[in-house]
């Protein structure tokens, strides 16, 4: 019989496996649910009603669309280059979760903490480049060919002025761990973005660009390439090429948050008077479970109204668990942290359905001519007034 | 094997054909963007365009010789089906050439309500050409508001004659269908919220800096070349020349209306944008003029029951939405038309689209397609 | 000012704007089909139906050919037979009447040709069929108008 204290040592060792478990087997419901949710946004926007059919508001549109993709027939075509065909679409999947690694959802949640977690996650985005060239270059056509040409130019020249934006907050925050960077924070009191206005809006625009989201969905661009490099795949490797997209979408806006917006804090987190928005969590998922009791309500048929107010009561019960002081220590972190990922990506989506599509070329200059010189300046106004105010303390 | 496989195939039995510099992509018939069944046949250096050709005819239905084997009435509902986004123009067109050639007027009250019908149609069917050339340079939303609006005009013309795409509206000698009650108010309704509407298109793309990238100085085509290659329509106003049949040689009871003629200066994308949507607005001058002042009367003119014009060839044409819209009818006194020969504007104007794209991108074909605004049925009819 | 538009996205901003007011519910336009119907017009052309006389529960159709004529698609087949002794004489009487919907474009010129008004091009939409055969529609077919297989939950 393990001690208590033997049963915390293991839970300690294990923690990072278990998390990495559960994102690797909740990550797909997830991201499915990511699509919904954009496809609800779209809907919002155009005047639409969006998925309705498959549950109450459609909200088990990403199981049936998955179960589609899974049983879909897998097509490959003549003369593509088979393996290469068959291992591309797993290359971006692999390298997106593989960064969800050092993602802090919270102070206690992270698989690891890494020292150079920055630098680490850029990496793995940087590999998932070859999938898509890959996928590409195997499809043996014209159309993905062309859109894996201008995904790899396309990603290659933004990655520089992503890099330039992130090394100025790194040297804000003296460190590249993302741990760290956001405990940097808490101790200043202040998000990055107050300090680097510029680099997160140049880094805004070339995580946009980096995750082939409109307005510079060129590899893709539907209406010029059918469908840019995926063009030859359907059913499931297809899903995994968007699996890679949402995931590398969660992972910038995650990275943005933790540099930026302060990770896990909440706002103000050394306001001792703002204690009480420790209860928005709670509040929030009860007001969320009300207004599906409220819909419940409105729905046609009673199936849809019994799902419906099941949903509802569950986040009600949810919330009110989250209202137990005791949790809130535990859940305010990740609720932080998920909250701004998930204002981040709306930010995208709304980007997405307001825009035109940037041409190539012209993406290409606003990466080269705007984007890098103007990080290299922020970078050096950046890195000025840093050692002014080191010298200054120093003289003090 | 067609001519442009035959032509535009590096090297035909090697498949590996991207060892050379040039790439052939076939746009279409199966694209997103083609708006149909059009093929263009790109050559590609890298992503610039050294040469197109367009490959068309898979909408073939051969509209001239079904003519030829319908009565003249017969034959009407037929002409809504070649340019299907602008069903009532293509009747407004056959309908008066049966006319002119039998030597008969529509009375005024019918005109007056063709004008009205036809305007709407007009707007409806640059809605769907703005919706659609936002979508082809990325902008997904403008589509569905588009939409939207014209939806309530095709609800305008169920209400009036029951269909609302096809709508076979007119009548050889003037109207089937006397206007419904509260004709006048839901056209007038629609024209004061629709301005409203087109200025917000104008925010979400005339002021942004992405789609002024995107269309200025992209498919450029001078007044000279214009008139060579015949193109009409919005394409040939973008490029300076203010021509419109509608003032040109005036038709039906448009003299009875004020309106202006918009015109761009440089023949490029954003220009013939700009004057769509500025016909639109003049669209709706149109309209309201015409519903304030509709005189009563009757709406179908004294016209033999069975429909022999006598022995000629005529030829009439329209201001169309997308150009100049002409018919040539040979009858030789049968029910029967001996020869119906459509000139139908998106064709022509298709035929320019080699020179605007040439030393543009990819990107570029696709904004130029929807800028020519085409509608596959018409051109292969 | 054009430098201050372009300096703050001014003009991204407002596009945002649009988009964003938008998403109020009460501007959602479309309908959820099949369990919303949409209202259509009176004067809708939609399936045919051959009209019966509401007092004595006959056909109003006599059976003048008129419709099969004035059809551009020639898809009206009008059966009928003289009610005299020998079959030669005598009143039309209506048989059969066939009507082709999968060729038929809705356009109402036998509708409008029909002198009894008989044949009427009615208010429902509905026709899909599983066949092509389903989609010839013969004299009872017609007087019964369409019945579309209703969409269940
Ligand atoms: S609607 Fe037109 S096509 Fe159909 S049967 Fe009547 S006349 Fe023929
Ligand atoms: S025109 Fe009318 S009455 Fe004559 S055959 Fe046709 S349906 Fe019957």
């Amino acid at each position: 019989m393990p001690s208590t204290a033997q049963i915390l040592d293991w839970l300690t060792i294990a923690k990072p496996y278990i998390i990495m478990g559960l994102v690797v087997a909740v990550w797909p419901l997830v991201s499915g649910y990511i699509v919904l949710m954009e496809r609800k946004v779209m809907a919002d926007m155009q005047v639409r009603l969006g998925p309705m059919r498959v549950g109450p508001h459609g909200l088990l549109q990403p199981i049936a669309d998955a179960l589609k993709l899974l049983i879909k027939e897998d097509i490959i075509p003549a003369r593509v280059d088979k393996w290469v065909f068959w291992f591309a679409p797993v290359i971006p999947v692999l390298t997106a979760l593989t960064a969800f690694a050092v993602l802090p959802f919270s102070q206690r949640y992270f698989v690891a903490e890494l020292n150079v977690g920055v630098i680490f996650i850029l990496a793995m985005t940087s590999i998932g480049v070859l999938g898509i060239m890959l996928g590409g270059w195997a499809s043996n056509s014209s159309y993905p060919l062309l859109g894996a040409l201008r995904s790899t130019a396309q990603l290659v020249s933004y990655e520089v002025a992503m890099g330039f934006a992130v090394v100025a907050a790194v040297m804000v925050a003296g460190s590249l761990d993302m741990v760290n960077i956001v405990k940097h924070q808490q101790a200043s009191g202040v998000w990055f973005i107050f300090y680097q206005p510029i680099g997160f809006f140049i880094y805004l625009v070339a995580a946009m660009a980096e995750t082939n989201r409109a307005p510079f969905d060129m590899p893709e661009a539907e209406s010029e390439l059918v469908a840019g490099f995926m063009t030859e795949y359907s059913g499931f490797r297809w899903a995994l090429y968007f699996l890679a997209e949402y995931s590398n979408i969660f992972v910038v806006c995650s990275i943005a948050t933790t540099l930026f917006f302060g990770g896990w804090l909440r706002p103000f987190p050394n306001v001792a008077w703002l204690n009480f928005l420790d209860w928005a969590p709670a509040v929030m998922l009860v007001g969320v479970g009300a207004g599906c009791l409220y819909l419940a309500g409105k729905q046609l048929s009673a199936a849809n109204k019994i799902g419906m107010g099941v949903l509802g009561a569950a986040i009600i019960a949810v919330g009110l668990a989250f209202g137990v002081p005791m949790v809130i220590d535990y859940v305010s972190g990740p609720f932080w942290f998920l909250f701004k990922v998930a204002v981040m990506i709306y930010m995208f989506m709304w980007a997405r359905f307001t825009f035109p599509r940037y041409r190539y070329d012209q993406l290409m200059q606003l990466g080269w001519k705007w984007m890098i010189p103007l990080g290299m300046a922020n970078l050096l106004v950046t890195g000025v007034l840093i050692l002014v105010k080191m010298q200054y303390w120093s003289a003090k | 094997m067609t001519e442009a496989e035959t032509v535009y195939r590096p090297h035909p039995e090697d498949h590996t054909f991207l060892d050379s510099n040039e790439i052939v992509i076939n746009m279409g018939p199966q694209h997103p963007s083609t708006h149909g069944v059009l093929r263009v046949v790109l050559r590609l250096d890298g992503e610039k365009i050294i040469g197109s050709e367009c490959v068309i005819g898979y909408l073939h239905r051969g509209v001239e010789k079904i003519a030829e084997n319908r009565t003249y009435v017969q034959f009407n509902p037929y002409v809504d089906r070649m340019d299907y986004a602008a069903a009532v123009s293509n009747s407004l067109g056959y309908c008066e050439a049966i006319e002119k050639i039998m030597s008969v007027v529509a009375p005024p009250r019918a005109q007056y309500v063709r004008v009205i019908l036809t305007e709407l149609n007009r707007i409806a069917s640059h809605l769907l050409w703005l919706g659609t050339h936002a979508l082809d340079i990325g902008a997904l939303t403008p589509l569905f508001y588009c939409f939207r609006e014209r939806e309530e005009i095709l609800k305008i013309f169920e209400n009036y004659c029951g269909a609302r795409l096809t709508t076979h509206s007119f009548r050889i000698g003037g109207l089937q269908y006397e206007t419904y009650d509260g004709f006048e108010k839901q056209v007038n309704v629609f024209c004061d919220d629709f301005l409203h509407k087109v200025d917000e298109y104008e925010t979400l793309l005339t002021g942004n800096r992405i789609w002024l990238q995107r269309t200025k100085g992209i498919g450029v085509i001078s007044a000279e070349d214009c008139i060579q290659y015949g193109v009409t329509g919005p394409v040939l106003r973008g490029s300076g020349v203010k021509w419109d049949i509608r003032k040109a040689m005036p038709y039906c009871c448009y003299p009875d209306f004020e309106f202006d003629i918009p015109t761009g200066q440089n023949g490029d994308t954003f220009d013939r944008y700009i004057v769509r949507m500025e016909e639109m607005r003049q669209a709706v001058r149109i309209i309201k003029q015409a519903v304030a002042k509709i005189p009563d009367g009757p709406i179908m003119a004294k016209i033999p029951k069975v429909i022999k014009p006598p022995v000629g060839e005529i030829y009439h044409s329209i201001e169309a939405p997308k150009g100049e819209l002409g018919y040539l009818v040979v009858s030789d006194n049968s029910t029967q038309p001996y020869r119906v020969r459509v000139r139908p504007p998106s064709f022509v104007n298709l035929s320019a689209l080699d020179i605007m794209i040439r030393g543009h991108l990819v990107a570029d074909v696709v904004a130029v397609i929807g800028t020519i605004d085409i509608v596959l049925g018409e051109v292969d009819r | 000012m054009s430098l201050f538009r372009k300096l703050f996205l001014v003009d991204l901003i407002e596009g945002m704007k649009v988009t964003f007011g938008y998403q109020n519910p009460k501007y959602i336009y479309t309908e959820q089909y099949p369990k919303e119907r949409p209202p259509v017009s009176e004067r809708y052309r939609g399936a045919p139906r051959l009209n019966i006389n509401p007092e004595n529960g006959e056909t109003l159709c006599i059976a003048c050919d008129l419709c099969a004529l004035a059809c551009p698609e020639n898809l009206i087949v009008v059966g009928w037979q003289r009610g005299g002794p020998d079959g030669k004489t005598g009143k039309k009487t209506l048989t059969n009447f066939t009507y082709d919907i999968s060729r038929c474009m809705f356009c109402g010129l036998c509708e409008d040709a029909c002198p009894t008004d008989a044949l009427e091009l009615t208010q429902d939409f509905e026709m899909a069929n599983y066949s092509r055969e389903g989609a010839i529609w013969d004299r009872q077919a017609l007087e019964e108008g369409p019945r579309p297989t209703q969409y269940k939950e």
